[in-house]
């Protein structure tokens, strides 16, 4: 098992298939450290920075024991020695920024949740990462590093000495420490430095004639190190994206792992030193085997530095398309949370290198059928980027794009947007594809047939015509559904233009503010043309009449028509937090509004249709019966909105069922299991969801009762009373949830622990007031209580965050 | 004493030489390094590809250890170039692989081994305690190794390598151990004591790295009368006439010379020995040299463009030969300088011959030789420093021992007489300047109000000692010292700095107003314009010769470097 802390879960992956086995879910915030129990390797420790330790077990995905220390746990270490105490690293009262590691007595009590009171400050002014402080051979002393000096307390002598290295930066010397690790088997401690120096001390508990040696090879700061089990190999990473072993503690011996694809976070060894993984910048983990080879890698979602592509749905598999890796695009399926395949788009070696200018992709474009893709790259070069557009077409025998047409610098400056004419039924030859530029032209391209007999294809592209207006500089472009027109924006102006004779059909103007979406309408809206300007304005043209038909005073970011709908989707970002309202162009009140849809603003967004329209029963949401929405944060967290109700999503793995599930099958269990199931189907039906604490606080009481072998069991009859009690649900508790609409957000997680998530539940207030939408009055049916709560998304089930 | 036939020979030291005692077992290889066990009961010899131990006693080698043994099929054979016995039974060995292995000999068996570097390991040294080791390679970088317990309170221990230092840019041909530092010697000329600052208590001159380049010793001499200028080299003297300009300018200018420098004649010593010593007299027509077994003699002829040197016959046969050479101001005799703290005083007669005249013991008896010599101005007295530090001075006149300075616990490193008051100025290599009048034979006043004053804390922290004194004779107050990277005017009259003043304000003194500059002045006035500075001398009232010898002038005549990769090249 490979055990990964992820948000405010704890994952489970098989070393063996990749596979996510098992999500173990209680924290009510951010796990901060997972650490096996010395005393049994069955069972696993987490820290979350809600204040609670719990005890897992980790094969079934059971909480043992939930010990609650009171305040923000940074991280958790449970060395050998200690006898029933960890250690955590929590902010020091009083002050800001100072952390200090404590021991924590973890108490032997009868019940699931237990008081840890029992707290000793070990270690004051620690380093608040847990890179920072390791444990020494069984325990018996502890070394802490922050900036340039590095403590190490001997428990037994009660000795603590520090040792201080030169803050003076010298040829490019940083002395700062990054991390540490101690030798599992002697004493010696190694620690990694922003300079990328590996410093091995030894004789540390003499407070003069200590000494260490230095192993230098990276170039950049040294992110983890590892020791192996034996403690005769060093492993080593940073952001060179290899990882480094070094044999014997020695300089001259060394190998290397290169091409791990981004740079190393955390180096993790398993306990039987057959494997160590790499935990990667970009949301990754490596899996390599002790003879350093790559053996697996398990991967969601890819964070790149910066998803300039947008948000695009490939036709064919229905991923999603964006940024991977740098100069890769990575097709991600939403459906297992899985990187489907990573594509190859620069085709240039990428080098770790602060202020080198490399080449990225920008903009990425499919046409309907998915057989042809258009990515443009460009050098991050400000003034004179190095354009690059390419064109893809879907080869079915090898399942894979083949690159078709290269043209280098289809426009004089930066592109600005890029798409396809969708025509479904007209076939390949009707296929156009326009380019807007800020060198104020849009270009159209069509397939050309190649005469060069040498050549290996058929068709290529190149530029059939190039419009401009007023010298403006195009910002966007969008076809009609039916591809007859095209819109191109021309700062403040959108322009129309005739796709077949290319003649300037009519202007439409929204001043002041530069345009900054367009998009047509669709099936029975596609008379309309809907754009957003800079200023906050959501205008609404009729084509027909070449005029305007409403405007809304909204800042709208993304705008994103549903393609299997007409309902359009506008996020609006105000005042710290992203809104979301989705409307059909042709009345001006929207259909459904979201305020308070996350605290970070939403970048992009896109629809993914369904494989089967959905079944929906509620009318707000009929607008996503046909397709999906996915919005993408700027901590590239990717989020979704559900319709199915919390509990709906949560029967299926919640923790009374997995209780159920460890047990042996008797037929008091069943009889339990089958009246639970039945009693949650009809709070679902009657719409009235049950609340999640009350069972969880039933569930103790049940569980012990279960767990408990029948021979100590106290009486029948005194137990009956609890057990009944258990399986009642009170009455306050309906009364208190007589919520009707409810929804979801489910983030998809884009970090696996590296990101901070706040999983707090956000309560809209109330919205009955009257909003005002610039010349649209909306009306908002009263008493509208929404409850909005943010729930992760795991790979096949759904589980609550409390 | 190991030999390229692969015999190692005893020799037994007595008293005035060694003595050949005998052979220990013979093998085939040269024998490139030995080291004794501290008990003197083994003997351990590196050679190439192996290295054997031998009893001392019966003289027979009773272990032969393959180096490459597990190396498969080594192309290149393994040199051990440097070896060491420890008291345990372990024998360190260097070899050409940057290997530094630790093996049982006893078992035969390789206990450690650590490649410190990818280029030979050429030298090796041991810690008295045997709880470190120091490793010089061939890339200039020199390693230490310690013997550290793998566990708190353990008792098994382990060879680690622990501190890199790159000090040489060249082979680290020596290393020493000392208790408090690692002494290294390279091929770029350089000797580095690298202080190991666990082992210091305090901080003081042992805490700080030091660097010497140029040894502390006077390599120029100067005829001050004929201008004339001596070069000593290590096979070969060279004696110089000195340019002269007629024009005079400003401060900072170069004057264009009216006649310029000339190379008068290159002496060859005979044989392969170093020269010693060496020294012209003040009048330019006697020059003198000795090697470790000779000492010659040289009078110079000036036939009008033409110089030609015509050795002086029949010098006396001095055992062992001088330590140092000095003429007295008048060029009528010549000091020797030899063991046992005697100075031989010989008479130059004209036209090229000398005469044996005197030798001056000190009254109690030495063992040391005696290292530097000051003859008066006036041809009075003489002072001679032994190796003991006792300065001890004569009287000329009557060849008789006149007293002795007072003991100061540290080494003299230049000292001269003053021409006209006849004080002894002593400069210590740790900084220290004493005055001591010969006449009454006692420290004078001025230095007495130095040492309780005590001298500014930048000039006792300098690098390098003073290496030669002299004066000024326009201003008996004035006392000319240097080392190797300063020059310094020191005026009596003066008051001494304190801490707290700036002790190199010159430059600052020059941008202050008349008035003010008369307030800011003390007694050290330094120049910093000459480095590496060698010599420095007075040659007349208003003329000063001064002798640089840019480090990159033998830098480049070094072979090349060890070719090294560097990171970002």
């Amino acid at each position: 098992y490979l055990l990964c802390a992820s948000g405010d879960f704890v994952k489970v992956y098989s070393v063996n298939t990749e596979e996510t086995l098992r999500l173990m879910g209680g924290h009510a915030d951010l796990v901060t450290g997972i650490q096996l129990n010395p005393h049994n390797h069955m069972q696993l420790y987490s820290s979350s920075l809600d204040g609670t330790i719990k005890l897992w077990d980790f094969m079934d995905g059971i909480p043992i024991k939930t010990f609650t220390v009171g305040s923000k746990l940074l991280a958790l270490y449970t060395p050998a020695g200690a006898e029933d105490s960890v250690f955590v690293v929590i902010p020091k009262k009083g002050e800001r920024d100072t952390f200090q590691l404590v021991s924590v007595k973890l108490t032997k009590g009868a019940g699931q949740d237990l008081e840890a009171k029992e707290v000793s400050v070990v270690l004051d002014g620690v380093g608040a990462s847990m890179k920072h402080i390791a444990f020494g051979r069984e325990g018996a002393y502890v070394a802490s590093v922050k900036d340039v000096n590095l403590q190490v307390y001997f428990f037994k002598r009660k000795l603590l000495n520090r040792f201080s290295l030169s803050t003076v930066k010298t040829k490019g010397g940083d002395n700062n420490f990054s991390c540490v690790v101690c030798h599992p088997t002697e004493d010696c401690i190694a620690t990694g430095h922003a300079d990328g120096k590996i410093r091995l001390w030894r004789n540390f508990h003499h407070r003069k004639e200590y000494t260490y040696s230095t192993l230098h090879w990276h170039h950049d700061i040294v992110m983890d190190l590892a020791f192996s089990i034996e403690g005769t190999r060093l492993l080593s990473g940073g952001v060179e994206s290899v990882l480094v072993q070094w044999h014997n503690e020695s300089s001259c011996q060394k190998d290397f792992l290169p091409r791990l694809g981004s740079p190393i976070e955390y180096i993790s060894m398993s306990s039987d030193g057959a494997l160590c993984c790499t935990l990667h910048t970009d949301n990754r983990i490596t899996i390599i085997n002790s003879n350093l080879r790559f053996s697996r890698s398990i991967q969601g979602l890819i964070k790149s530095r910066d998803v300039k592509t947008g948000l695009v749905v490939d036709p064919r598999t229905k991923a999603l398309v964006l940024n991977g890796e740098p100069g890769h695009l990575q097709f991600y399926s939403l459906q297992s949370d899985q990187q489907l395949f990573s594509l190859d788009i620069v085709q240039r070696q990428y080098i770790h290198q602060a202020g080198l200018k490399q080449s990225d992709l920008v903009k990425v474009a499919f046409s309907a059928q998915g057989t042809w893709l258009a990515t443009v790259e460009e050098s991050e070069e400000v003034t004179d980027p190095e354009l690059q557009l390419k064109l893809w077409f879907y080869h079915e025998e090898l399942q894979s794009f083949q690159l078709n047409t290269r043209i280098n610098t289809p426009h004089d400056n930066h592109i600005t947007d890029m798409c396809f004419r969708d025509m479904d039924e007209l076939g390949d030859d009707s296929l156009i594809l326009v380019t807007t530029g800020r060198d104020c032209v849009f270009k159209v391209w069509v397939m050309v047939e190649d005469n060069d007999p040498e050549a290996q294809q058929s068709v290529s592209w190149s530029c059939d015509f190039v419009g401009s207006y007023h010298n403006y500089q195009a910002t966007n472009c969008c076809f009609s559904e039916d591809g007859s027109l095209l819109a191109v924006s021309f700062e403040e102006t959108v322009t129309v233009w005739d796709s077949l004779t290319w003649d300037l059909k009519c202007t439409f103007c929204h001043p002041p503010g530069n345009i900054r979406n367009i998009c047509f309408g669709r099936l029975t809206c596609s008379k309309y043309l809907i754009g957003a300007t800079d200023y906050g304005f959501l205008c609404c043209w009729n084509l027909l009449t070449c005029a305007l038909e409403w405007s809304a005073h909204l800042n709208v970011v993304v705008l994103q028509p549903d393609p299997l709908s007409e309902h359009i989707a506008a996020v609006s970002w105000l005042s710290k937090e992203s809104s979301l309202f989705v409307f059909k162009p042709n009345e001006p009140r929207p259909i459904y509004i979201q305020r308070n849809l996350c605290k970070e603003k939403i970048l992009l967004a896109a629809f993914v249709p369904r494989d089967e329209p959905e079944m929906i029963s509620s009318e707000k949401y009929l607008w996503l019966r046909k397709s999906q929405l996915f919005f993408l944060t700027d901590t590239q967290e990717l989020m979704t909105l559900s319709t199915k109700s919390l509990e709906e999503r949560l029967t299926p793995s919640s923790k009374q069922l997995a209780v159920e599930e460890s047990l042996p099958v008797t037929p008091f269990s069943l009889l339990l299991g089958k009246h639970r199931r039945q009693q949650a189907q009809e709070d679902i039906d009657l719409g009235k969801p049950v609340v999640h604490n009350k069972q969880e606080q039933a569930s103790p009481a049940v569980k012990e009762l279960l767990h408990t072998p029948a021979h100590v069991l106290p009486s029948a009859s005194f137990l009956c009373t609890i057990f009944i009690n258990s399986l009642l649900i009170s009455t306050e508790s309906k009364s208190a949830e007589e919520v009707a609409d409810e929804v979801e957000m489910e983030s998809e997680k884009a970090e696996d622990d590296s990101d901070e998530e706040d999983a707090t539940e956000m309560e809209q207030e109330d919205t009955s007031h009257m909003e005002l939408l610039g010349e649209m009055t909306c009306k908002l049916s009263k008493s509208q209580e929404k409850e909005l709560r943010k729930i992760r998304k795991t790979d096949y089930s759904w589980i609550s965050a409390f | 004493i190991g030999c390229e036939d692969g015999s190692v020979k005893i020799f037994q030291v007595v008293p005035g030489g060694i003595q050949f005692e005998r052979n220990l077992d013979r093998r085939k290889g040269r024998v490139l390094c030995l080291s004794w066990h501290p008990s003197d009961t083994h003997i351990v010899a590196g050679s190439i590809d192996f290295f054997r131990v031998i009893d001392v006693t019966s003289g027979q080698t009773v272990q032969r250890i393959m180096v490459n043994h597990h190396v498969e099929k080594a192309k290149h054979e393994c040199v051990v170039w440097a070896i060491a016995l420890l008291s345990r039974g372990t024998v360190v060995s260097a070899d050409s692989f940057g290997r530094v292995q630790f093996w049982d000999w006893e078992q035969g068996t390789l206990a450690e081994s650590h490649t410190v570097s990818t280029s030979a390991a050429l030298s090796l040294a041991v810690s008295e305690k045997e709880d470190s080791i120091v490793v010089g390679t061939s890339t200039g970088a020199t390693y230490q190794l310690q013997l550290l317990p793998v566990k708190l309170g353990g008792l098994e221990k382990r060879w680690v390598r622990t501190k890199p230092f790159q000090y040489h840019s060249h082979d680290v041909r020596a290393v020493a151990h000392s208790p408090t530092a690692l002494i290294s010697g390279g091929l770029d000329a350089q000797l580095v004591i690298r202080p190991l600052m666990e082992k210091i208590q305090k901080k003081g001159y042992d805490a700080a790295l030091r660097k010497f380049t140029f040894p502390h010793r006077r390599l120029v001499s100067c005829a001050r009368k004929a201008q004339l200028l001596l070069f000593q080299f290590s096979q070969h003297l060279e004696l110089w006439r000195l340019g002269s300009t007629e024009e005079t300018g400003k401060d900072g200018e170069v004057l264009p010379l009216c006649r310029m420098p000339e190379h008068l004649v290159q002496l060859k010593s005979k044989g392969p020995e170093h020269i010693y010593c060496s020294c012209v007299s003040p009048c330019g027509t006697w020059v003198g040299y000795s090697t470790a077994s000779r000492f010659q003699l040289y009078r110079v002829h000036c036939d009008g463009d033409g110089v030609s040197l015509r050795k002086v016959p029949k010098t006396p046969k001095l055992l062992p030969p001088a330590y140092q050479l000095q003429f007295s101001a008048d060029s009528s005799s010549l000091f020797v300088a030899s063991a046992r703290g005697s100075v031989h005083v010989l008479q130059l007669l004209e036209p090229g011959g000398c005469k044996h005249l005197h030798t001056l013991r000190p009254p109690s008896g030495c063992s040391e030789a005696v290292y530097l010599l000051a003859p008066s101005a006036d041809g009075h007295w003489l002072a001679a420093v032994s190796g003991d530090w006792a300065i001890h001075i004569y009287n000329l006149k009557c060849f008789k021992h006149h007293c002795v300075v007072p003991t100061y616990d540290c080494a003299v490193s230049a000292l001269a007489i003053h021409p006209s008051t006849n004080n002894l100025v002593i400069a210590y290599s740790d900084q220290q300047l004493f005055e001591f009048s010969i006449p009454e034979k006692q420290y004078t006043g001025w230095s007495r109000a130095v040492q309780s004053r005590g001298l500014h804390r930048a000039w006792l922290e300098r690098d390098s000692p003073i290496t030669h004194i002299t004066f000024n004779p326009k201003n008996p107050a004035h006392i000319l010292l240097h080392d190797t990277y300063l020059l310094c005017v020191l005026d009596k009259s003066l008051p001494l700095p304190d801490d707290s003043t700036l002790l190199m304000n010159q430059s600052t003194l020059k941008q202050l107003p008349e008035t003010a500059r008369k307030r800011q002045l003390h007694a050290f006035k330094i120049c910093k314009k000459f480095q590496p500075l060698l010599f420095m001398d007075l040659l007349d009232e208003n003329c000063l010769v001064v002798v640089e010898r840019p480090i990159m002038d033998f830098k480049t005549q070094l072979p090349l470097p060890v070719q090294q990769k560097k990171f970002g090249t």
